[in-house]
């Protein structure tokens, strides 16, 4: 059974996605707060809307490239919380024109 | 090459076991946008990505309607939202967060950005950050975060092929090219920017 995508709710970028989130709440959630009149809040904390941009490079993205990193040690640890607070940030870093821009 | 990286990570943090309970919050910096992501919109729209859970909404509609009341209901401050985004981290068991590019962030909300994140990481252990960016932010990075873990991203010979696959797949004028030129094409280029 696949699961549900939490991130499938922040990719409305509205509370509207509250069937899909509640996969992941408690069911209590959902009643609490009206879903409409959220819009405003939305608005009012940020005009950023992050959640379309994702949907716009995964899209694009080549299946299996970059699949390696997932791999990685360092990857697996920072994911499973290893290391605690010390190990919390994960940086990759790499050099302008090995990507897309590149290649086109 | 990072912009599929990050993407490549939040959906694997996302398609994780169902029984995990995280909360995921990501952020695509973009030159083409570099005036509009301020760090205050940036820590919003991470904030707002939290929102989607009940526990959250109730808190930051406490401080909504409080806002709104006072001063004309604008005029968040970065602290203001700092503070928010760690009330609402405090409420989840566990929240990941992944910024990509983070070069193409002004250099002035950058500082200011990366001062939240390291704000936000020290009394909250229940967060992971996933950032990404050209080699130069690492001294950034290594400023605010000592121990940070750093991986190099170097193109893989084979993801390059595939992409360009791809890309000749989607040639709406395949007859231009010669098998030839296509071969040349598929073997040099890899060979040439892989590692």
């Amino acid at each position: 059974m696949d699961c549900p995508l939490y991130l499938r709710s922040i990719n409305t970028g509205n509370v509207n996605s509250y069937n899909v989130t509640n996969s992941y709440n408690s069911i209590t959630n959902v009643n609490k707060v009206p879903a409409d009149g959220n819009p405003e809040i939305m608005r009012w904390l940020s005009p950023l809307d992050p959640g379309r941009r994702h949907q716009d490079v995964r899209t694009d993205r080549l299946d299996g490239a970059g699949n390696w990193l997932l791999e990685t040690s360092e990857f697996r640890e920072w994911r499973g919380g290893e290391g605690g607070v010390d190990k919390a940030v994960l940086f990759c870093y790499g050099n302008p024109g090995v990507g897309k821009t590149y290649l086109r | 090459m990072t912009r599929n990286i990050s993407s490549l990570v939040i959906d694997n943090l996302c398609d994780g076991p169902c029984e995990a309970d995280i909360a995921i919050a990501m952020f695509y910096c973009d030159f083409r946008d570099q005036q509009q992501q301020t760090a205050t919109d940036i820590i919003g729209a991470i904030l707002k990505q939290l929102v989607v859970r009940g526990e959250v909404l109730e808190n930051v509609q406490g401080v909504f309607e409080k806002a709104r009341k006072e001063v004309g209901g604008r005029g968040l401050r970065l602290p203001d939202m700092v503070q928010m985004l760690k009330q609402a981290i405090s409420t989840l068991p566990q929240v990941f967060i992944c910024i990509d590019a983070l070069d193409e962030c002004l250099p002035k909300y950058l500082v200011e950005l990366l001062g939240s994140l390291k704000d936000i990481l020290e009394g909250l252990p229940s967060v992971r950050i996933f950032v990404t960016g050209r080699p130069q932010v690492e001294t950034e990075i290594s400023r605010y975060f000592a121990t940070s873990v750093i991986v190099p991203i170097s193109p893989k010979a084979h993801d390059i092929k595939g992409y360009l696959e791809k890309k000749l797949e989607l040639d709406t004028e395949p007859d231009a090219m010669s098998d030839a030129l296509r071969a040349d094409i598929l073997r040099m280029i890899p060979e040439k920017i892989s590692v």
